[in-house]
């Protein structure tokens, strides 16, 4: 009998079955998940799950969960349980990622909105927020205008602007590698801010600026561009790329041999890009948001850990952090202040500093008053073939206190008005 | 006389539907801007609709007129004048000039040649709004205004803040351009654009200037469509570069199919199940985009003429 069943043809028909029932699986199974608690302080998390950015945002998320489950079993937010609700916000579409913001406020009443790896979604849900009046923190969208121009007082940050990025790097650029720079600059906002910032340093500093080469988003094919690159003889050739596009810039940098007779660096480098690359091509200087070999740093290795059993075994990137530290943010503050009201919250943010369990980081990790943003460590370093530990992918050379990089309030045109 | 009082049952259901939209949706686990999207995305596909079920001509462009109508109104509002109306206005005739220009340029082509320029002149104005950073935000997209309450002087509507009061608004707007293309198709133009679709060579021997008719029917729709986009960045608060892009297009093609292109109300069907199901599904899985695939590749096979092909098969069965 048991024969037949293993030896019974399949049909087309049972294969249609099953997979219409491994789809329903999929959309049925949260609900399980939703069924947590009596009366529970939900989270939003708004961010971009599918698409170009989809590893960035799950990784945010993953780290948010964590916190979820710390909160929860150190008694939750003033005694209730909290839960994370995500909502996919695909990585372009930024009509939906608003329509998402109007759906966790207005359907699901939560209380918190944390959001997004794409800038633009980050500004637009602002708005949406503010309108609203619900407490927002930004997890990991970098333009400078979130706490900046289009700043809210409800609006936080846990990220770096792209200014305080550049900032890190430019002086140690100039003084150990040279001043004549050619920038390599993925043509959208994101490139375009990062290099203004490295122009605004190279004019302070009196170095020059040998050219510069727009590159579309998504362009496979650099040859071009390094070819000019070559061409203007810098000192320092300046990728400012992010994601797939800084894997090929790199690779493609490498084949052509400028890594041996131009200094290669950049801005933002994120552990998910390196490890997308072969170890010829982990070269460069570069700045990270935040490192998870710091072993010198308490509670570091406990985050780690608690990551790993999450994430297949792989260690935490800055976006876990990011998501951890954002949703921690707001457990800390309700419950010293022993509300949920957003005024409260956000006033009480003001100036707040995080304690060394959730900061992670060597220094006082605080929020500024005047803009909201965090005044984080920037871990300034090289790429590196061969780590200590495959995962170690990067060696930080130096640790800089983000107070001492960011501009200070009165040049970022934040000007925060709170509602009557 | 069956067929007519039936076709008075389904407008009446489908008007009172919309009209108490906002009384009911948070029972059954909505809320009120789904519904507005809904009218927007309803309004944006019925447009094209106007030019592909009833014309017969295909657009994969139409996403461009929508975003010149959403950076229109966020543009007037943000640096010109903080007027609702006068964003809406502005918004509208950037959509109707670009429209009626390029329309000169490409009513000579047919089937698959029209909707790849259509794209290319779409993607024109994409990488116009991407790349322009000064002025339109580029990636990060136009922010840092919002819709302003109406001031009709002896009377004040908040759409800022009342969501309801903007869905009405919306409505409003919705059943003013729904009027005016069911008008259009039963005069006797409209029965010249069906000859066209049902023939164009039988139509053109009748002596119709076919061109001038398909211009004509390409600015209409165009029209709608700016329309909708105004609508949809006062939704948002926000312009976005993606509003232009040809996947924009295609989504107002997929609702206008799944609804079904020969029906009036269709692309309204098309619509709410598109907007909605991406609404519902995306939070439960981040697989979603599969299964609104799978159910458009089911749409499709089963049902060619849409959902509402369906309903009017069994009318004539």
């Amino acid at each position: 009998m048991s024969e037949d069943i293993i030896n019974r043809p399949v049909g087309r028909r049972r294969v249609l079955q099953a997979g219409l029932a491994i789809g329903a699986m999929q959309v049925t199974s949260p609900f399980v998940v939703k069924a947590l608690g009596e009366v529970p302080v939900k989270i939003g998390m708004d961010n971009t799950f599918t698409g170009t950015y989809a590893e960035l945002g799950r990784n945010e998320q993953m780290g948010s969960e964590l916190a979820v489950q710390e909160i929860n079993k150190k008694g939750g937010i003033l005694g209730r349980p909290v839960v994370l609700l995500s909502e996919d916000s695909t990585s372009a579409d930024t009509g939906t990622a608003v329509q998402k913001a109007h759906k966790l406020i207005e359907r699901d009443k939560v209380s918190l909105v944390l959001d997004s790896v794409n800038s633009a979604m980050a500004l637009a849900i602002g708005e949406v927020t503010a309108q609203a009046g619900v407490m927002n923190i930004v997890t990991g969208g970098h333009t400078d205008a979130v706490t900046g121009t289009d700043c809210h007082w409800n609006v936080f940050r846990i990220c770096n602007t792209t200014r305080m990025e550049t900032n890190s790097m430019s002086k140690l650029l100039f003084d150990k590698f040279g001043k004549k720079w050619y920038f390599i600059t993925p043509d959208y906002a994101f490139g375009h801010t990062l290099q203004q910032g490295f122009e605004a340093s190279l004019k302070k500093f009196g170095g020059t600026e040998v050219g510069a080469s727009l590159t579309p988003l998504g362009t496979t094919d650099f040859s071009s561009y390094l070819i000019k690159a070559q061409a203007a003889n810098p000192d320092v050739i300046i990728f400012l790329h992010a994601g797939q596009d800084m894997i090929n810039a790199l690779k493609q940098a490498v084949q052509f041999g400028l890594d041996k007779r131009f200094h290669i660096a950049g801005a933002q480098q994120e552990l998910e890009a390196l490890n997308g690359l072969p170890p010829n091509a982990r070269i460069g200087n570069w700045v990270f948001e935040w490192y998870w070999n710091q072993p010198n740093v308490p509670h570091v290795k406990e985050f780690v850990a608690a990551i790993r059993k999450l994430n297949n075994g792989k260690v935490p990137t800055a976006r876990h952090w990011f998501g951890y530290a954002a949703t921690w943010t707001y457990a800390l503050i309700a419950n010293e202040k022993k509300t949920l009201d957003a005024r409260v919250l956000a006033k009480g943010l003001e100036g707040f500093t995080l304690p060394p369990e959730v900061a992670l980081m060597p220094d006082k990790v605080f929020f500024r008053a005047g803009d909201h943003q965090l005044m984080p460590n920037l871990y300034i370093g090289h790429a590196v073939a061969h780590g200590s530990v495959p995962e170690d992918l990067f060696h930080v050379d130096q640790v800089v206190k983000g107070i001492d990089v960011a501009p200070p309030v009165s040049e970022t045109g934040c000007h925060i008005k709170w509602p009557a | 006389m069956d067929r007519q009082y039936q076709k008075y049952v389904g407008d009446f259901i489908i008007w009172s539907v919309l009209l108490t939209m906002p009384l009911w949706l948070h029972l059954v686990g909505g809320y009120t801007p789904l519904g507005t999207r809904v009218l927007i995305m309803a309004l944006a596909a019925m447009a094209l609709n106007f030019l592909l079920g009833y014309t017969g001509v295909l657009s994969f462009g139409h996403a461009a007129y929508f975003g010149l109508g959403a950076y229109g109104a966020g543009l007037t509002i943000k640096y010109l004048i903080p007027n609702t109306l006068a964003g809406m206005g502005v918004g509208l005739i950037v959509g109707i000039v670009a429209a009626a220009i390029i329309g000169l340029l490409i009513i000579r082509l047919r089937g698959i040649y029209f909707a790849m320029v259509t794209i290319a002149f779409g993607q024109v104005f994409y990488f116009i709004a991407y790349r322009w950073n000064n002025i339109t935000g580029g990636d990060d997209g136009l922010s840092g205004w919002s819709r302003q309450p109406i001031d009709l002087g002896f009377f004040k509507i908040d759409i800022l803040h009342d969501e309801k009061a903007f869905y009405y608004f919306v409505l409003f707007f919705f059943a003013i351009s729904v009027a005016i293309m069911a008008a259009i198709l039963r005069s006797p133009f409209g029965r010249t654009l069906l000859a066209i679709r049902e023939n164009e060579r039988r139509a053109r021997f009748l002596g119709i200037p076919i061109d001038r008719h398909v211009w004509m029917s390409w600015l209409i729709s165009c029209t709608f469509v700016s329309l909708a986009g105004t609508l949809y960045a006062l939704l948002n608060n926000f312009a976005d570069p993606h509003d232009l892009r040809w996947d924009q297009s295609g989504d107002f093609v997929m609702m206008a199919v799944l609804g079904g292109m020969r029906s009036f109300w269709g692309p309204l069907i098309g619509a709410a199940m598109f907007v909605v199901l991406q609404d519902y599904v995306s939070s439960m899985t981040s697989n979603w985009m599969s299964f609104i695939g799978l159910f458009f590749v089911l749409v499709v096979l089963f049902c060619p003429r849409g959902v509402l092909g369906i309903i009017r098969r069994r009318q004539v069965q």
